[in-house]
C-alpha cells in the first residue's frame, strides 16, 4: 500500500504556474540554458515518467525505459535522412510515428515477458532488456552506423536548433505536459486503478477474474510508448544517436532521476529531471578540488551521494520531502491524516 | 508489493551509486578545470576580446590516462609560440599571459570526455555555447572525432581542429570545411606495412586481427589497402571484442597456412593476445607476424616487449629520433611539466594535439587574431604547413578534405641498449607524404573500414610503395 500515490485530480492551478514558468523562461535565459538545461530536462523528465508510471502505479520499476526510448530513436534516426544508419529518408513525421509504433510494440513484448516476474527479478529482467538493446545496436552496424548516426533529419517543425532552439523547445515543452496529463488521466481511469488493484493484491485481483499478466503487460506498452516519446525527443536534442546513448550509464540515469525526483508521483520525474541537469552542467563550477576525492571531474560521487542522502532522507524523493512538509503545515498536531496528499506539481 | 520492489530497488540503485562514481558509469561526468583555472593573465598585450579556445580530451574511460598529456601537446605549443606560462604543475592547471597577434588567449576550459560519442558532444556544447570558445582542439577518440565533426558542420562560425581522434570519417566523409586535422589519421599510420609485409617479408598470404570496433578497422584498413593494391591476399580476418581477456577462441580462429599476421589489438589486449599466442602456437616469429600504432607502448614493451623483438610497426612519431627539433619538442615538456609528461612526448597523444595547436597559432598570426569571421582563419589554416619545430617529426600539410599529408615511420623493437631490461625501438625507414587516399582505394564513395571493408583487391599501388627512405638514427 501506498499512501502517497495520488488517484485525486490534478492540480491544475499548480500545473499551470509550472508550465508557465517553463513558457516564460526563454526571456530571461541564455539559448544555452534553455538547450542544454530546460529542454534537456523536459525530455529526460518525459523517459523518468514512463518508469515511475510502472513503479508508482503498478509496482514494477523497470530499467527497460532506456532500451525503449533507444529503439525509438534509433529507429526514427535510420528512418530519416542521416549520416549513418540505413537512412532510408523518409518523411521525418512519418518516421516519428514508425518509431513510436515499433517501440510500443517492442515494449509490450519486453512487457509480456517481464510481467511475470515481480521484486528484484523484474528488475533484472528489464535490467537485461537495457543492455540487450544496446549490444544489438553496437553490434549491428548496419543500424548504428560507423560511430554512431549523425546529423539527423528534423521534422520541420523543430526548426533548425543549431539557429533557434525555441520551437524545439516549445514543443517538448507541450509533449512533456501532455504526457503529464495523460499518464494523470489514465491512473484515474477503470485502468488505472486495475493497475493499482495488481499492484497491491495481485491475489485477490486474479481471483476477481482479473488477467494480471495482461494488464501489466498493457501498462509496460503504454510506459513503452511514452519512453518512446522521449526518445526521439532526444534525438532531436541531439541531433545524433549512438550506441553510448543507450547504454548502461544512461539506464542509471533515468533510474537516479526517478529516485531522486520521487518515485511516487510523476511530477517528481521533472523535478529530477532538472535537479540532474543543473548539477551536470554547473557542478564543474563550484566544486572545489580537495585531493583526488573531490573536483570537478567528480559529477559521478556528487550526484551518487546526493542520491543516497535523498533516499534516505526521503524515499518520496524531492517530491516527498515537498509533501511532508506541506502535511507537517497542513495538520498541525492532529492525528495523521490517512491520505495526505498535496496537489501541486512542484 | 510495492514496498518490495521499492527495497530492491534501492539496493540496485545504492550499489549503481557506489560504483557509478568510481568509473562503471561513465555518464556526465564533470570535465577538466573550469574557466577561472585557465583563464589567461590579462590585456598586457594589448587587451581587447580575448580569443577563446576550448580544448577537449577524455579525462575518465578507455583513454583517461592521456588527458594529462593531451593538455601538456596543446599547452606547450601556446608556451612556445603564444608566450604563455603554465598556472601549475599538471598541464589542466592551464596557462596564463598567452598572446597571439597582441590578442589575449584565454581557455575557457578543459573539457572531459570518456570515448563515446554522446559525451563528447556534451562537453563540446559546454565549450562551445556556455563557455562560449571560438575555437576547439580535440578530440581525442575516433568515434567522437566523427561526432565533433559532424557538429562542426552545424556550427560553421566556429573553427575545429581535431587533437588525435584517428577515424577516416571525420575528414574523408563528413568533410566539414571547418574542421581541420593536422595528423595522419588510423589508415595512414599503417602505411609502408603492407609494402614491407610483401615485398620485404615475402608475405603472398596474410591474415588480421584486432579489436572489434572502429578505430581498429581504419588502422587495418590502412594495411590491407596497400597490401592487396600490390598482390597480397588477405584470406581472414579476426575480430575480438574491445576489453576480450581470453584471445584463445580468436588465436584458434587464425589459419596456419598464411605467411603472415597483422595484428591490430591495443593495450592491454595486446599483453595477453601476445602470451597466450605462445602458449598456443609457440614463439612468436617476427618475420611472420606485424603490429599496428600500438605495438612499440610503452607498456606493452615493458610487459611483452621480449617477445616482441624484431617485430616491425609503424607511426608518424619515433622515441628515438635525433633530430635537434624532437629534442627541443621534449625538453620544453620537461621544462614545463617534468620528466613523467616528458616520457609521453613521443606518444603521438600528446603530439596530434601539438601540432594542432602550433596550426592553430600560426593561422590566428595570420589573420591578426581576428576571430570575429572565422573564415578568414579556416581559410588561412587550410594553408597552414608545419615545419620544423612546429612539427619536429616532419612537415604536415593538409589536402582538401582539411586532412594531414605527412611521414610516417617505419620501426623495429630491439634488445634493450639503454640497460632498464625493457626492449628498445629502432626506426629503419621513413614513407614520405602519405595522403588519406592511399590511391584511390579510400574516398568519400568508398564504404567505411568495418570488419568485411575494404575488400583485398589487387590495383594502384600507393605512390609510396617502394619508395620508404632508410633513416638510421644515431641513439
Amino acid at each position: 500500500m501506498n499512501p502517497a500515490v495520488s488517484t485525486k485530480r490534478i492540480a491544475w492551478p499548480a500545473l499551470a504556474v509550472a508550465v508557465g514558468l517553463f513558457a516564460v523562461a526563454p526571456l530571461f535565459v541564455s539559448d544555452f540554458f534553455v538547450s542544454a538545461i530546460l529542454t534537456k530536462t523536459l525530455w529526460l523528465g518525459i523517459a523518468a515518467a514512463s518508469l515511475i508510471f510502472l513503479a508508482a502505479y503498478g509496482g514494477m520499476v523497470s530499467l527497460a525505459q532506456v532500451g525503449i526510448y533507444g529503439i525509438a530513436g534509433m529507429a526514427y534516426a535510420n528512418l530519416v535522412l542521416a549520416d549513418g544508419g540505413a537512412g532510408t529518408a523518409i518523411n521525418p513525421y512519418l518516421a516519428l510515428v514508425l518509431a513510436l509504433l515499433i517501440a510500443t510494440l517492442v515494449g509490450l513484448g519486453f512487457g509480456w515477458i517481464a510481467a511475470r516476474s515481480e521484486g528484484i527479478y523484474f528488475l533484472m529482467i528489464t535490467l537485461a532488456f537495457s543492455v540487450l538493446v544496446y549490444y544489438f545496436f553496437s553490434q549491428v552496424t548496419g543500424l548504428s552506423g560507423f560511430g554512431g548516426i549523425n546529423s539527423v533529419d528534423l521534422p520541420g517543425i523543430v526548426g533548425s536548433p543549431e539557429q533557434d532552439p525555441l520551437p524545439r523547445y516549445l514543443l517538448t515543452l507541450v509533449v512533456a505536459t501532455l504526457v503529464f496529463l495523460g499518464l494523470g488521466a489514465l491512473s484515474r481511469t477503470a485502468f488505472g486503478l486495475g493497475m493499482q488493484g495488481v499492484r497491491d493484491e495481485p491475489a485477490r485481483m486474479r481471483a476477481l477474474g482479473f488477467d494480471v499478466t495482461l494488464h501489466r503487460t498493457l501498462a509496460f506498452g503504454i510506459a513503452a510508448f511514452v519512453a518512446g516519446i522521449a526518445g526521439v525527443l532526444s534525438v532531436f536534442y541531439n541531433t545524433r544517436i549512438t550506441p553510448g546513448s543507450i547504454n548502461l550509464a544512461q539506464t542509471i540515469d533515468v533510474l537516479i532521476v526517478a529516485v531522486i525526483g520521487g518515485l511516487y508521483r510523476l511530477e517528481g520525474a521533472w523535478l529530477g529531471a532538472l535537479t540532474y541537469a543543473l548539477i551536470d552542467n554547473y557542478s564543474r563550477e563550484w566544486v572545489p578540488e580537495v585531493g583526488n576525492v573531490l573536483g570537478p571531474a567528480r559529477f559521478n560521487t556528487l550526484i551518487g551521494v546526493l542520491f543516497l542522502v535523498i533516499v534516505l532522507a526521503s524515499p518520496g524523493g524531492l517530491i516527498g520531502i515537498w509533501d511532508s512538509l506541506r502535511a507537517k503545515v497542513r495538520t498541525p498536531r492532529r492525528t495523521p491524516a490517512p491520505t495526505p496528499v498535496p496537489q501541486t506539481t512542484e | 508489493m510495492f514496498r518490495r520492489s521499492h527495497v530492491a530497488l534501492v539496493a540496485a540503485c545504492a550499489a549503481f551509486a557506489a560504483c557509478g562514481s568510481e568509473s562503471a558509469s561513465n555518464d556526465a561526468a564533470g570535465g577538466g578545470n573550469s574557466s577561472n583555472a585557465a583563464e589567461e593573465g590579462g590585456g598586457g598585450g594589448g587587451g581587447g576580446e580575448p580569443i577563446k579556445i576550448g580544448f577537449l580530451s577524455d579525462c575518465e574511460g578507455a583513454f583517461g590516462s592521456f588527458f594529462e598529456p593531451t593538455a601538456s601537446g596543446a599547452n606547450l605549443a601556446l608556451i612556445k609560440y603564444a608566450g604563455a606560462k603554465p598556472s601549475g604543475e599538471k598541464p589542466t592547471d592551464g596557462v596564463t599571459g598567452a598572446t597571439i597577434a597582441g590578442k589575449p588567449v584565454e581557455i575557457v576550459g578543459y573539457g572531459c570526455a570518456d570515448d563515446t560519442a554522446d559525451k563528447a558532444i556534451e562537453e563540446t556544447r559546454r565549450l562551445m555555447e556556455q563557455e562560449d570558445a571560438d575555437i576547439l582542439i580535440g578530440p581525442l577518440s575516433g568515434d567522437e572525432g566523427i561526432a565533433v565533426a559532424n557538429y562542426a558542420k552545424e556550427h560553421p562560425d566556429k573553427t575545429f581542429v581535431n587533437g588525435i581522434a584517428g577515424a577516416q570519417d571525420s575528414t574523408l566523409k563528413v568533410q566539414a570545411p571547418n574542421f581541420f586535422r593536422f595528423h595522419p589519421d588510423g589508415a595512414q599510420w599503417s602505411a609502408g606495412l603492407g609494402d614491407y609485409a610483401y615485398n620485404k617479408l615475402g608475405w603472398k598470404k596474410a591474415a588480421i586481427i584486432g579489436d572489434d570496433y572502429s578505430f581498429p578497422y581504419t588502422s587495418l584498413a590502412g594495411f590491407v589497402a596497400e597490401y592487396c593494391a600490390i598482390g597480397g591476399q588477405v584470406t581472414k580476418r579476426v575480430w575480438a571484442p574491445l576489453g576480450e581477456e581470453d584471445y584463445s577462441s580468436y588465436i584458434s580462429q587464425i589459419p596456419k597456412d598464411v605467411d603472415g599476421l597483422y595484428v591490430g589489438i591495443g593495450g592491454s589486449g595486446l599483453i595477453s593476445f601476445i602470451k597466450q599466442y605462445e602458449e598456443q602456437r609457440g614463439r612468436v616469429d617476427t618475420e611472420r607476424m606485424l603490429g599496428n600504432v600500438f605495438w612499440d607502448d610503452p607498456l606493452v614493451l615493458k610487459e611483452v616487449g621480449k617477445s616482441l623483438v624484431g617485430g616491425v610497426t609503424s607511426a608518424m612519431t619515433a622515441a628515438d629520433s635525433d633530430s635537434p627539433d624532437v629534442a627541443a619538442y621534449i625538453q620544453g615538456l620537461k621544462d614545463n611539466y617534468g620528466d613523467e609528461i616528458a616520457g609521453a612526448g613521443p606518444s603521438v597523444f600528446t603530439y596530434g594535439y601539438y601540432t594542432g595547436m602550433a596550426a592553430l597559432i600560426t593561422a590566428l598570426e595570420a589573420v591578426g587574431g581576428d576571430v570575429a569571421d572565422q573564415s578568414k582563419l579556416q581559410a588561412e589554416l587550410a594553408k597552414v604547413t608545419l615545419t620544423g619545430d612546429k612539427a619536429p617529426w616532419g612537415d604536415v600539410k593538409l589536402d582538401s578534405n582539411r586532412q594531414a599529408i605527412s611521414n610516417v615511420f617505419l620501426k623495429k623493437i630491439v634488445e634493450d641498449t639503454t640497460g632498464d631490461g625493457v626492449p628498445d625501438v629502432q626506426t629503419f625507414a621513413q614513407v614520405n607524404d602519405v595522403d588519406q587516399t592511399f590511391n584511390g582505394a579510400f574516398s568519400a564513395d568508398t564504404p567505411a573500414p568495418d570488419r568485411e571493408n575494404p575488400k583485398c583487391e589487387a590495383g594502384e599501388a600507393p605512390p609510396w610503395v617502394g619508395q620508404a627512405e632508410d633513416v638510421s638514427f644515431s641513439k
